[in-house]
């Protein structure tokens, strides 16, 4: 997780991120570390365990917000943190990953915003020069 | 766009509300199908996904169209104002201890469990049930679940539509504040305006009250991401085409739509589960710091973010419409059948939280909203700044500290908690007060301010 991953976004009431990859998968990858630092520290994770993680949707843009929910229901609902994504598989409308991380502990991945959920709001997924470039909101 | 947008605001708030998007949205839920009257903006409007934050929207029952992004993610995000026994003297001399034990009961959840702990069985009672099902196990009065919106509990819910994903979210989270704009208020009543109306409230000057502010945590937020889904996938076959995916929805009389508004009746049942839970753990906090005598009953709890059906005269006739309030409250006037008895001669209780730093308002309902605004207005002061600009240049020591000389104790689970919740991140209150006043939609009953707040 390198500093020109992902940066944060403004909106009124919560708040977004802008994530970048030399690829497709990286960027998915990065745009889930994104989230994840929204919502902990994702650096404090250890990588104890490893979680495999598909998703199908309709066409990129609802593949990104479906795989970003993917994540998001692993992390509040399974309560896994992680540090790292391995895409494995990908195309337009699926993805196969591999989560690196563990059982989450507050005590040690910090907590910060609760992430309700990945909205459509102005979302993007565009090519700039040789990088992609992901924008998606979060309503927290 | 098929209808116009009609926004309820005094000039400086208008030149807050141009500077984000939250105009635009307002006419793209203009354009939705069997839109009924105005796509309504109330004064405390701000940029949202989808719909508005502040905004109203009715639907025809027959040929409209119902939108999950129309209720938001937080289904039946809602406040419950709780009066005590206790004035302000009382309360003040302790209020340290008090906030500190608060917040050991009340967890806001950020990282961890909830102290509900109940079985995949209970939970479907609970979704049908919500704050009725939490009184007859013991987290409650009786007169709680009759002092809420719906009875605390809306009919038409099915566990069933409702998927295991958001059962295993909700599930450890219920009886969590939660974080974000969601706080537990102890405040103090500062101005009574209408004192027929705080007599039968139960409200008086100088008396500590609790208000709290919560919703249907992560099983709410999982059944609208999940129904968003389904209602985008489904679009094509009802021939619906919106200028914005996250308004994606689908007519109420089809399979998608009465699935989802099953769902959401269940998962507006969960957070009245969730308050009710909450309200438990106060009364425990309390006796705990003042022991046995002090009192605590349920004023009301309104919800802000649900779909309702409900019968409005619409151009000279009676109609069944579905209103969209998305950051909105309910506000039926004196009379209406769905008040508690001892509330009916004034209207409905409503209640505005400010920002932590400032104020929040007690409301009674008028019959300017049964005729304008589908029963309903305004649900909080309105965001003015971004999260991360509230941030910026702010230490979260130094803010805690000026508010504590304010007379204001704030506790939070969270260092950004509190930076990101400061009261200049939010509109003038009284502002958007005064607009619903004006209006007729609402009338002041009395103005509270903050003592001690507990936020994730």
């Amino acid at each position: 997780m390198g500093p020109r991953d992902f940066e944060v976004l403004e909106h009124p009431a919560d708040i977004g991120f802008r994530a970048f990859g030399g690829t497709l998968p990286d960027l998915f990858a990065h745009s889930a570390l994104a989230m994840l630092s929204i919502a902990a520290d994702p650096g404090a994770v250890q990588p104890k365990g490893e979680y495999p993680l598909a998703v199908e949707s309709g066409d990129r843009e609802s593949l990104l917000v479906d795989w970003l929910n993917e994540v998001l229901y692993w992390f509040d609902g399974k309560r896994v943190a992680f540090r790292d994504f391995r895409v494995t598989q990908f195309r337009e409308t699926a993805i196969e990953a591999v989560g690196v991380g563990e059982p989450r502990d507050a005590a040690r991945h910090g907590a910060r915003l609760i992430v309700k959920a990945v909205t459509y709001h102005q979302l993007k997924i565009e090519r700039r020069g040789e990088l992609w470039v992901a924008e998606v909101y979060l309503d927290i | 766009m098929r209808t116009d947008v009609m926004v309820y605001a005094s000039e400086a708030l208008m030149a807050q509300i141009r500077k984000d998007l939250s105009l635009e949205q307002a006419m793209n839920v203009a354009t939705l199908p069997g839109i009924v009257g105005s796509s309504l903006a109330m004064p405390d409007i701000h940029q949202g996904y989808g719909f508005p934050i502040g905004g109203v929207a009715a639907m025809d029952c027959g040929e409209g169209v119902v939108s999950p992004g129309g209720v938001g993610f937080d289904i039946n995000c809602g406040v419950r104002l709780v009066r005590t026994t206790l004035e302000e003297g009382a309360v003040r001399p302790q209020l340290r201890e008090l906030v500190e034990q608060i917040f050991r009961d009340v967890p806001c959840g950020v990282g961890g469990a909830g102290f509900v702990k109940i079985g995949a069985r209970d939970l479907d009672r609970v979704l049908v049930e919500g704050a009725r099902w939490m009184v007859k196990n013991g987290f409650g009065e009786q007169r709680d679940a009759d002092f809420s919106e719906a009875g605390g509990a809306l009919e038409g819910a099915d566990p069933a539509a409702v998927s295991e994903r958001a059962r295993e979210r909700g599930l450890p989270q219920l009886g969590t504040l939660g974080s974000g704009n969601h706080f537990l208020e102890v405040q103090y009543v500062e101005e009574v305006h209408d004192e027929t109306a705080a007599r039968a409230y139960g409200i008086f000057r100088g008396q500590v009250v609790v208000l709290i502010h919560s919703g249907s945590r992560g099983l709410g937020h999982q059944v609208c991401t999940d129904y968003v889904s389904v209602m985008n996938q489904s679009m094509g076959k009802h021939h619906i085409s919106l200028p914005d995916r996250q308004l994606a929805c689908g007519p109420i009389r089809s399979e998608e739509g009465e699935r989802y508004l099953a769902a959401m009746c269940a998962a507006a049942n969960f957070a009245w589960a969730n308050r009710q839970a909450i309200l438990h753990f106060l009364r425990g906090a309390f006796q705990r710091i003042f022991g046995g005598g002090a009192r605590l009953d349920l004023v009301y709890d309104v919800c802000h973010n649900i779909a309702k059906r409900e019968r409005y005269e619409v151009e000279g006739r009676r109609r069944e419409v579905l209103v969209h309030r998305k950051g909105a409250t309910r506000a039926f006037p004196a009379g209406h059948r769905e008040i508690p008895a001892d509330y009916r001669a004034v209207g409905q209780p409503v209640f505005i939280p400010g920002s932590m730093g400032t104020a929040s308002w007690v409301l009674a309902g008028c019959e300017g909203a049964v005729r304008e605004t589908f029963g309903s207005v305004c649900h909080g002061a309105g965001r003015l700044l971004s999260r991360t600009a509230a941030r910026k240049g702010r230490n979260a020591r130094e803010e805690r500290d000026k508010l504590e000389e304010r007379g204001i104790l704030v506790r939070s689970e969270t260092r950004d908690g509190i930076l990101e919740e400061l009261p200049e991140a939010y509109k003038n209150v009284d502002e958007v007060i005064e607009v619903v006043h004006n209006a007729g939609l609402a009338r002041k009953v009395a103005r509270l301010r903050p003592m001690g707040v507990i936020k994730g």
